[in-house]
Formats: structure tokens, sequence, C-alpha cells
């Protein structure tokens, strides 16, 4: 064992270091192999194992489900894979407070199902819930459906506890849901791809179960009319906390009757959330309209049809199996520009002779494409293509090369300058996730 | 260097009328809503575009002044107050709304539109800007975003970085900056976020795509006064079991129930010890239901009276009264220093009795209104600053206050920022490390501490030597 690795074995135990991870294909990360994988069993012993690394001038790479590793370029250096998942107490929950404090490798599954005992809820509806974690939901900002109704990690979040790139422990926020206190740390942690600091507990504001909910699926033989859809929900008084756009195969549980399973093309999923005469309004309204809209056909899902079919449907953008051939793309725009942003990307496919599927908060200026083709060059072309009439494309997964040679993270990203005085001044020497973000 | 090159030379960027510094007209401006702690600046501009601020602030660094933005002066921290002197740029010719752009639910700002005004202008489209904080009729929304202030609303639909998608900022050394636009996901860390809530100590926000949100369907409000806090509280607590989040949730005390029920004359009776105001919004389908159901609960837990406000004019008049509360005060005292603080909702009754050992203690009353919902609680300590010593009494119970809270798992500010008032209570939620970080995203920002210096962090803790400490090697050594 290297000076290192022994130093690090002393603090969590042999039994939690792997010091030869090349047998452990699921921790490499871009197929790079890490030097050892350690699990710390608590904050105390996470900071010290980074606080060691430093020491040694090792690169620290946090994983905790490993759902959306292959996010990011690979590690520019040699790095040790700190597992976060030993990490998953839950440090406070007082159900009346209707807040949470939750290690950060706590699955948002084991988090959810707690909740429900209370009839409460934390609606980050990201792939996998049972393997994603808490941190890597935060680190990664990965949204869910629901944001339309709920916001996303950024809303939700008011504490955080970190490890810093030395091994330092801090704090910013609190257990109450309004906060002014210094600086919203929170706000800079979210989304940094572990690139700053490593996330170890979070607290989060919770919101009450619903009473009711159901779900409207509304299929369409053209994306034009299911976006005129979308747009009279918009106009309207109505307040679903969803509103997705799919296209492509439909998820199992909503192929709709009449097509069987397999059924494909344009289906716009409302989802209604709240006390059981609002539900029912939403159900009658969104039937109205998806019928003057030129619905081919309408689906009311209630209970478990209704969960079977968000469940499926949060899965649509997973990172974590991808196929041969495959790229997972993220567009994000002004809401109001989707559609037409689809309208490019649809052609753009079929002229290179690429499989396409889409799932897209259809209110919110987000989609994520599923491409595939045996071509490589096809699809680097197509992404090229699309990046430019629409600058905030992220390759979110693909190709060791790809993802290693492209301009993954969009084009012309504003602010740089600034992003890099960031990141010089939390991690000076490129420890964190070193080469995987922006700066 | 010469102070008249100084203003000379700020009449060149800004023009004649954006100059003001006669001294009589300099001392309007020595403090913002925290009379406490004054400070007067050398000069004031009132600049009315995005150039003329980046000159001003190229010139405050080459002259070595630091800069106060200042929105509408009713911070009540002393966020825009010129503690070491320097150039204050107010942001009060700055107030048009530029594009109100519906169909991405977004409008842009600059930074000096009133709060309340926005919304206004944003009704006939049916939407409004949702942070909604008691100040409203006269707060910009700069000073919203530099304070991430709160309001009566924000329990439903969030404070106030939750509606920025993006701000045109001015930075240290002049460079203007876009930190998005509307757009929900741009690759790169959250620069809106982090600048929401930095209190004017990162930079100068010149313009603003804010969030716009419909206003909805329909509005039902409850008004229960019951004989104590105890028993509200856990009305508050059995109405969000229910399954559904009001829209707010507000409470009030004995002695503000007095105060605003001789002002807007409601008839509420003597022998409420506390007001809960309960407001449900969404589509019309099932409110009436939910009304009834949380006027159950209300009358489970004690309610003496409970009144549904189901038209407009009623609900008006029972937001009026919440509104204004402090206002009212005047009723009470000739002067009254509002504490912010938050704890979790659950420990909202022991608080309440604590603050009340706080009254008797240091003899002066204290009046409580609160956004129960999320536990932030503005305990009101009525005084007179002529009478001898009481002006040190009142700081003092509120220090108590803020020791209380604290104890209780609470923070030091739900709304209204630390600036000046606060700084100094920092260390009793934040160690060194936690400071330390902050500090550094205060140096990627502003390294020369050219905005607003001497506020947020400990008096005689500067931003460079806290965010220095960091550097200083790894947490543990072998």
């Amino acid at each position: 064992m290297n000076p290192l690795t022994s130093q690090i074995a002393s603090i969590v135990g042999t039994s939690y270091v792997i010091d030869d991870p090349s047998g452990y294909p699921a921790y490499a990360v871009q197929g790079r192999i890490s030097t050892l994988v350690v699990a710390p069993g608590s904050v105390e012993e996470l900071a010290h194992v980074v606080a060691a690394a430093h020491a040694a001038g090792v690169a620290v790479i946090a994983r905790g489900g490993g759902t959306m590793q292959a996010w990011g370029r690979p590690p520019a250096t040699d790095f040790i894979i700190v597992q976060t998942t030993r990490l998953s107490h839950v440090c406070t929950y007082e159900p009346d407070d209707l807040t949470i404090s939750v290690e950060a490798g706590t699955s948002l599954q084991a988090l959810n199902t707690l909740l429900d005992t209370n009839n409460q809820m934390l609606p980050l509806d990201v792939p996998l819930p049972a393997r994603s974690t808490v941190g890597g939901v935060l680190a990664t900002a990965m949204d869910g459906p629901r944001r339309l109704g709920y916001g996303t990690a950024r809303d939700l979040l008011i504490g955080v506890q970190v490890v810093e790139a030395t091994g330092r422990i801090s704090k910013a926020g609190g257990m109450v849901v309004k906060n002014v206190s210094g600086f919203d740390m929170m706000k800079l942690y979210t989304g940094s791809l572990g690139s700053l600091a490593i996330i170890v507990s979070a607290n989060f504001k919770l919101l009450p179960r619903p009473r009711a909910a159901a779900t409207i699926a509304c299929a369409f033989s053209s994306s034009a009319d299911a976006f005129a859809l979308a747009r009279a929900i918009y106009e309207s008084q109505l307040t679903p906390v969803a509103v997705e756009y799919l296209f492509g195969p439909h998820p199992q549980p909503l192929s709709l009757s009449g097509r069987g399973v397999g059924g494909e093309g344009c289906l716009l999923a409302i989802r209604a959330e709240g006390l059981p005469a609002a539900v029912e309004r939403h159900v009658r309204d969104v039937a109205a309209f998806a019928e003057r809209a030129g619905a081919t056909s309408v689906s009311v899902l209630r209970d478990e049809a209704h969960t079977a079919a968000w469940a499926a449907i949060n899965d649509l953008p997973q990172t974590f199996s991808l196929a041969e051939g495959e790229l997972l793309l993220r567009l994000s725009c002004l809401p109001a520009d989707l559609e037409r942003a689809l309208a490019d990307a649809s052609p753009l496919a079929v002229r290179h002779g690429l499989a396409l599927t889409v799932a897209a908060r259809a209110l919110s200026g987000i989609a994520y494409l599923r491409v595939r083709g045996d071509d490589e060059g096809a699809l680097r072309q197509f992404h090229a293509d699309l990046l430019a009439h629409w600058p905030q494309v992220a390759i979110l997964a693909g190709s060791p090369a790809i993802m290693a040679e492209a301009p993954i993270w969009g084009a012309n990203i504003p602010n740089l300058a600034l992003m890099r005085r960031i990141k010089q001044e939390f991690d000076p020497d490129n420890r964190l996730n070193p080469g995987r973000y922006v700066v | 260097m010469e102070r008249t090159n100084l203003v000379e030379e700020l009449r060149q960027i800004v023009g004649p009328r954006g100059v003001v510094n006669d001294p009589h007209a300099l001392m309007t401006y020595d403090a913002d809503g925290c009379v406490m702690d004054t400070g007067v600046p050398q000069v004031v501009v009132l600049p009315t575009s995005t150039v003329q601020v980046s000159g001003v602030v190229q010139l405050a660094a080459r002259y070595g002044l630091p800069v106060v933005p200042r929105g509408a002066g009713t911070g009540l921290t002393g966020g825009a107050t010129a503690m070491f002197g320097g150039i204050v740029i107010s942001t009060a010719r700055m107030d048009k709304v530029r594009e109100v752009d519906i169909r991405n639910g977004r409008v842009l700002c600059q930074p000096g539109v009133i709060n309340f005004e926005l919304s206004q202008q944003l009704k006939p489209y049916g939407y409004q800007f949702a942070p909604d904080p008691s100040s409203q009729k006269a707060c910009t929304v700069g000073g919203n975003i530099a304070n991430n202030s709160g309001g009566p609303h924000c329990l439903k639909y969030g404070i106030t970085a939750s509606h920025v998608y993006g701000v045109e900022m001015v930075l240290a050394d002049g460079t203007v900056i876009w930190s998005g636009d509307g757009s929900p996901a741009v690759s790169g860390y959250d620069l809106t976020g982090v600048i929401a809530g930095s209190e004017g100590t990162i930079g100068l926000v010149t313009a603003a795509w804010l969030k716009i949100t419909r206003l909805p369907e329909a509005v039902r409000v409850v008004l229960a006064l019951f004989p104590d806090i105890a028993g509200a509280s856990n009305a508050v607590s059995q109405v969000i079991a229910s399954g559904l989040l009001p829209s707010a949730l507000e409470m009030m005390d004995r002695l503000v129930i007095k105060a605003v029920n001789d002002m807007y004359k409601l008839g509420m009776p003597d022998s409420a010890g506390a007001a809960l105001l309960i407001e449900v919004d969404g589509v019309e389908d099932g409110l009436d239901e939910l009304l009834n159901d949380v006027t159950a609960v209300c009358w489970r837990n004690g309610a003496i009276d409970v009144r549904p406000a189901r038209t407009l004019a009623e609900q008006n008049q029972v937001w009026a009264a919440r509104k204004n509360a402090f206002g009212a005060m005047g009723r009470l005292s000739p002067t009254y220093y509002l504490v912010d603080t938050v704890v979790p909702r659950t420990r909202l009754p022991y608080t309440m009795e604590q603050v009340g050992r706080i009254s008797k203690e240091y003899d002066l009353p204290i009046a409580n209104v609160f956004h129960a919902g999320d536990g932030n609680l503005h305990p009101i300590i009525l005084f007179d600053r002529r009478a001898k010593g009481q002006n040190q009494r009142a700081l003092e119970a509120a220090t108590s206050i803020m020791h209380v809270s604290i104890e209780q798992g609470g923070v030091i500010s739900g709304e209204h920022g630390i600036g000046v008032e606060k700084q100094d209570y920092m260390t009793l939620l934040f160690s060194t490390d936690d400071l330390a970080a902050m500090a550094g995203l205060h140096q990627s920002f502003d390294p020369k501490d050219i905005f607003n210096p001497g506020k947020v962090f400990p008096k005689g803790r500067g931003c460079g030597e806290l965010a220095a400490l960091r550097k200083a090697g790894v947490a543990w050594i072998e």
C-alpha cells in the first residue's frame, strides 16, 4: 500500500478502501480508473480523507449513486473516488417544521419513503431515485418535471454543509425556510458538479403531500398540436405541477389504449395535484383543451397508473446506462422558444440518420434529447449543427471521445473569467473533480 | 484627491442633475431604515443608465472611494448607509420597466422599479411579482434582489432569489456582466443565485429579468382570533398537515391587535391574544371546501372568533391591517425597534413565551407580528428614545431575543439581511471557516472591497483577511 492509501485506510478502516479499483468498472469515471476508492462513514472521516489527499497532491472525485458520473469531461489528472453512500443518516427531521436535514449519501427514494410516512414530500423527480443521492442531485442540479409546480433543488435547499478542497468543513444557511444570514452559498454549490466543494449534508424545505393527483396524457400527431395544448394551459388559470412533452417511443405505462404497447409519437403528459376538486377541474379543462388542440386520444391516469407513468417519465433523462452510439443532450432556452428548438432538432436528426427521443419540460424551456446512431461522425455533426442555433446545448452523456473533444457545456459560455476566479478561490490547486466542468 | 475634481468628473458622467453634493442634502442620505447606524456619503449620484453606473464605479476605483448602492433606503439594517463615506449610487432614476414578456413569464426591470408598482403594471395582464415585502409600496426590486426579500406570500411562492432569472451587474472594475436571461439551465456556476442576497457588496445590479407569477383564479382569507399564541400555533400546524400549503399565514399578538383594531376599526375583541390570518389560493374548485376545513381547524383549537373573508373588499381590509401593522405602532409608542429573526415553526410558541419574559425583564412592551407559516418573527420593541436609558434597554432586549432564537435552532435574519445591524451576530451562527468561505466568494467578485465595505461580515474582520485563512494549508495534518 502506498502512504496515502495506508493513511486513508487508517482513517476509515481497511474494509472501506478499495486499493485496486481496476476490478470494479462501476467506479470508473469516463472510462478512467481511480487510484483508489474510499467510503468514509461520517462527515469527519470524509473531511479527513480529503485533507489527506490534498496534502498528498491527489485529486478527489465525489461519487454518490454514480448515476450522473457520465456528465462532464474526463478527469484531467489521476484521482481517488470518495464514495458518499455511507453518509445516509437523517440528521434532523421535525415533521411539523416542514424541514429536514440529511446526509448527502441518502438516496432520493429513501428520503421520500421517510417523508411519505408523515404525508410530506420533496418533489425532486430525478432519474433513478433508488440510486441517485441528495449530494449528486445538488451537485448536478438535475431537475424533474415538477419543477414547474415546485421549483428545483435550487429553490428547495435551505442549508448545506460541505467539505472544502483542503478538508475544511464549512456550512451555510440553516434549518429555516426564510434566511438571509450571509451569502447564499447553497446557490454556489448547487450545480457546481463537485468542483468547488463536496456536499456532505443538506437541509431542505418540504411540502405537504397533496390530497389528490391525476395525470392527463394526450397524444398528438404533430408537435405543433401538442404545443398548442401546452400554450392553452399556460394561458389559462390552471396550475398543473408538470407539463411534459414526449416524443419517440412512449414509456410503457403511458402506452395509450387503442395504440397498444409501443405507441409512439407526440405526447403531452400533464400532472395535476392538490385538492380533489381542483384536480378534477384540471382533468376536465385539460381534456377539453386537448380535444380543441386536435388530440388523437386522451387518457386520465390515477393511483398506481399515475405513479408508474411519472416514475417512467422521470427516468427518461437518465445517464446511468447509455447504449452504443447514444448521446444524451440537454437543451435550455426561453420557454416560448422550446417548440421551435425541437422543431429544429427533429428534422436534423432525420437528416443525419439518427433516432431521436425527447423528454421536455414544455413550459420551462428544458428538453432532454436522446440521439442514437451507428455513425459517430453523424452524432458529432448533429450536435454541432444544433449548437450553432441553440447555444445552450450540453452533452450530458456520450462516448469517451465525444465527451473529451466536443464543446459539451455549450457554446460561448458567459462569465468564464469570473467563474475562474471563483474556482481559484475555492480550489486553487484544482483538486476537486478536475477538468470536468466549465472551469 | 480634490473633492471638486471628483464632483466635476461625476457631473461629466451622470450630468449635472445627477450629482448631489450639497452638505444638507447629503445628510438625508446618512441612513436607511436603520436609524441607529449613520454615515454621510461624500457625494450621491443618480445615474440613468448602466453605462453611467459603470463610469461611476470606475471613477470610484480610481479615487479609492467605496461605492454604496441605494434603492429606496427602506432597508432596516444599514445596508444602504455609507458607513465609510464614499459615493452613494442611487437607483432612483433607473426606475423603468423595460419589457413585459408574458410568453416567457418574465419582465425586464431597472433596479429602481418599485415592487408594488411592478405588480400593478403586471395586473392587467393577469400577473404579479410574487415577493411582497411589507415595504413594497416604497422598496425597489434592486433592493429586493440585494436582500433576497421575503413577504407574506413567500410561504407558497418562495423568496426573491426564486424569482430572479438573471441580472445585469456592474462589477468592481466597471465590467458589465449578464448572469442569465430566463433560460433555465445555463452551464456554469449560479451567479444569479449568489448575487441575490449579497446586499450590494459584490456589484450593482443595473437590470434584472424577473419571474412573473400568474394571479390566482381565486383567493380565500380567514381571520381567526385566539385567546393565546399557543392555540393559534397549533391551528397553523394542523392547517399545513391537512395537505395544502396556504399562500400566507400571518400572526399578530395582543398589542398589535389593539393598534390595528383602533386604526382600521376591525372590531376585534379585547380578549384576543392572537390573530391568525390564513390565505389560500388556486383554482376556484375546492377552495370553499378548504375554507370550511380551515375554519373548522381554528374552532377546534380554541378560536374565539373566526371570520372568513370571501369578498375582495373584506380581504383587502384584513390584509391592510396586517400590512400596515408597523405603521400602526405609532399608536402604542413614539419609537420602535423591529427585530427580524427566524425559528423553526415548532419553536414559535416557546420563543414567544421567552419574548414575553424578555419584555418584562427589560420593562419594555414588545408587540409581535410574524410570518407564522415560516417561523419568521418580528418582535417590535416599543420605547421612547427620548427617555433616558431606553435606547440601550431596547438594544439589549433585541440581543436577548436573538440569543433565544439561535438557541432554538433559528438564524439571525429572516428577511432584512445583515448589513450593519447584525454583522456582529454572524459569529453566533457561523464559524470562522464558514465566514471564510463566504469571504472567498466575495473576494472572487470584489477583491478590493469597493462595494459597500464593512457590511455583512463582522466588524474588523475584512474579507481579504478571512479569505486568506482558507489558503493556510489543509485542515488536518498527520
